[in-house]
């Protein structure tokens, strides 16, 4: 009985010393979605206040008028939409010949593929700038996009979730007559699916928040994404109120993707490291 | 026509085409510019290529003499050891009281992943306001407790350490997210047997489950650190570096003098120490983790 009671005891405050972490955690987010919607003056005043005492949507009409937000979120859509599709189909296309086809030369490819995996993308972004601005490709999508879709993360992971398929299924496959295009796209492709989506939402996620490759390879107003146009706007005003409104959208479609999500959100960190 | 196609359909052929797009890619876009980047710290341009070309080693004399470049690589190396080691405590402790599946574990282990889904813009802005010198609530909190006129976002002395703050509370949930993982493969019976013996729970922390999980903690060490080591994002959208250049990383400072000075060839050289520094992290790491395993 003693013992019981001992262990509520602890139990109870080990829960409370967790729950004053998840506060620390959570305040600051809900109050980015408290402030978006406080007029300007009130966020200035003096003493401050946590909670709004009036709510209003002018902020999300400032913002607007300042700076070319919806032209911000839908580059941001197609950023997101543009380096995750295709890259999966490439990467998961190339982990698949890695993981089941046979060929001269695989375990050399490989190990270059891997060997990717250890180079930081800071060390590499002034040439890798040079490069792309010399394609042509400085200020548009396709710099963007294309220098992101080659992934050696993907391609290991869609690897190891090929290779542990039976090998019987692409034995009968043949024997139907499919091609080999076939057997990777309707049978092996579907197969993988949970690692399929983990890397579309890890992808989505990474470059909605891509800070630094939209900043080097964008300068046009009307090229600039959510994220780097926002930190751009928040440097040359001090219109708190906009910005927070900014940062509401900014984090909205993300808390959607992660409240959906979040089973891929983990296994994805979990077999990734993740950056950030 | 037909011979092509018969070429073609056998899978060890067919193969090539399957990796060709990936490979090509990484070629292009990671193996060239790595070895590019050597190359361009040999040289003075700007981003229209234009300057005095090759200048030998004079980039990387200057480096050597640079106070402001030896300044960031001393915060760089700094901010890392200490945000690194409270990510490594704080995610160990968490998933050690959060490894069972109960829903309130489930609740904790959700929330304290959130902020890492949230862009630092969005995050930045709120601590800018939150840590405001004039109107911030947390300026006004501590001034109530006796603690005036603190700026945390613009004091030499403390803004490092809000930096620090930022990036743990941004990312510890992705360590603990990790370790739980890992925790939750631990045989169940080891446990059972320690309880047997009377052995307590934070002994049975260090004598067990750490050596078990002992490959993923170094997993997660060399990530975070490697991560770590190019700190940016968080620097750029709260402080540019300021106050006095306390809390100027290494990447921000590479960014400065690549892409605001337009020096290619010096931002190159300065990314080389970065490169250098991970170089040799990454090897005496798997050196060691292949000799264990050996």
């Amino acid at each position: 009985m003693k013992r019981k009671a001992k262990a509520a005891v602890s139990y109870t405050i080990i829960t409370l010393i967790l729950a004053i972490l998840a506060l620390i955690i959570l305040i600051p987010v809900i109050w980015i979605g408290i402030c978006a919607f406080r007029p300007q003056t009130e966020l200035m005043q003096y003493p401050p206040k946590f909670f709004a005492e009036q709510l209003t949507l002018q902020n999300f009409i400032d913002i607007a008028k300042r700076i070319k937000i919806w032209g911000y979120v839908k580059n941001s859509v197609l950023y997101c939409l543009g380096s995750t599709i295709p890259a999966v189909f490439l990467n998961s296309l190339a982990g698949y010949a890695f993981a089941r086809l046979d060929f001269k030369g695989k375990h050399v490819l490989f190990i270059m593929v891997l060997a990717t995996m250890m180079i930081p993308f800071q060390v590499i972004m002034v040439p890798l700038f040079l490069e792309v601005y010399k394609m042509g490709m400085y200020d548009n999508f396709a710099g963007l996009i294309i220098p992101n879709l080659g992934a050696a993360m993907t391609v290991f992971m869609t690897r190891a979730s090929f290779a542990g398929l039976p090998k019987e299924l692409e034995e009968a496959a043949r024997i139907d007559g499919l091609s080999e295009f076939g057997i990777f796209w309707k049978i092996m492709l579907p197969l993988v699916k949970p690692t399929v989506v983990t890397v579309i939402v890890l992808g989505i996620n990474g470059a909605w928040n891509d800070l630094m490759w939209p900043l080097i390879v964008t300068s046009d107003t009307s090229m600039r994404t959510l994220t780097n146009g926002l930190a751009m706007f928040v440097d040359s005003s001090l219109q708190y109120g906009t910005a927070f409104a900014g940062a509401f959208i900014s984090i909205c479609p993300m808390l959607v993707l992660y409240i959906f999500g979040q089973r891929y959100f983990v296994e994805g960190t979990a077999t990734s490291g993740l950056k950030g | 026509m037909k011979q092509w196609k018969a070429f073609w359909a056998k899978p060890s052929h067919v193969a090539y085409l399957f990796v060709m797009p990936v490979v090509l890619l990484l070629l292009i876009f990671r193996l060239i510019p790595t070895v590019a980047a050597f190359v361009c710290s040999f040289f003075d341009m700007d981003m229209f290529l234009v300057g005095k070309g090759f200048v030998g080693f004079q980039n990387y004399v200057e480096a050597f003499a640079d106070k402001r470049l030896w300044n960031s690589l001393w915060v760089t190396v700094r901010f890392t050891l200490i945000e690194v080691t409270v990510q490594m405590v704080v995610g160990l402790v968490l998933a050690a009281l959060l490894t069972r599946n109960t829903a309130r574990n489930k609740i904790f282990r959700a929330v304290y992943f959130l902020p890492i889904v949230c862009s630092a813009t969005a995050v930045a802005i709120m601590w800018r306001m939150f840590l405001h010198s004039n109107v911030g609530i947390m300026t006004y909190w501590f001034e109530r407790i006796g603690i005036k006129g603190i700026n945390f976002l613009n004091d030499p002395k403390i803004t490092f350490y809000v930096i620090v703050f930022m990036s743990v509370w941004r990312s510890f949930g992705i360590s603990t997210v990790i370790f739980v993982s890992a925790m939750q493969n631990v045989p169940h019976e080891l446990y059972e047997s320690a309880d047997l013996d009377g052995c307590s729970r934070p002994r049975q922390f260090f004598a067990i489950t750490l050596p078990v999980i002992k490959d993923t903690f170094s997993f997660v060490l060399i990530t975070r650190f490697i991560g770590s080591l190019q700190v940016f994002d968080l620097v750029f959208t709260t402080t540019k570096g300021g106050p006095n250049y306390t809390t100027e990383s290494l990447v921000y400072y590479t960014y400065v003098k690549a892409f605001s000075n337009n020096r290619m060839g010096y931002g190159s050289a300065v990314s080389m120490f970065l490169f250098v520094i991970i170089l040799v992290i990454t090897i005496v790491f798997y050196s060691k983790l292949f000799k264990d395993e050996a």
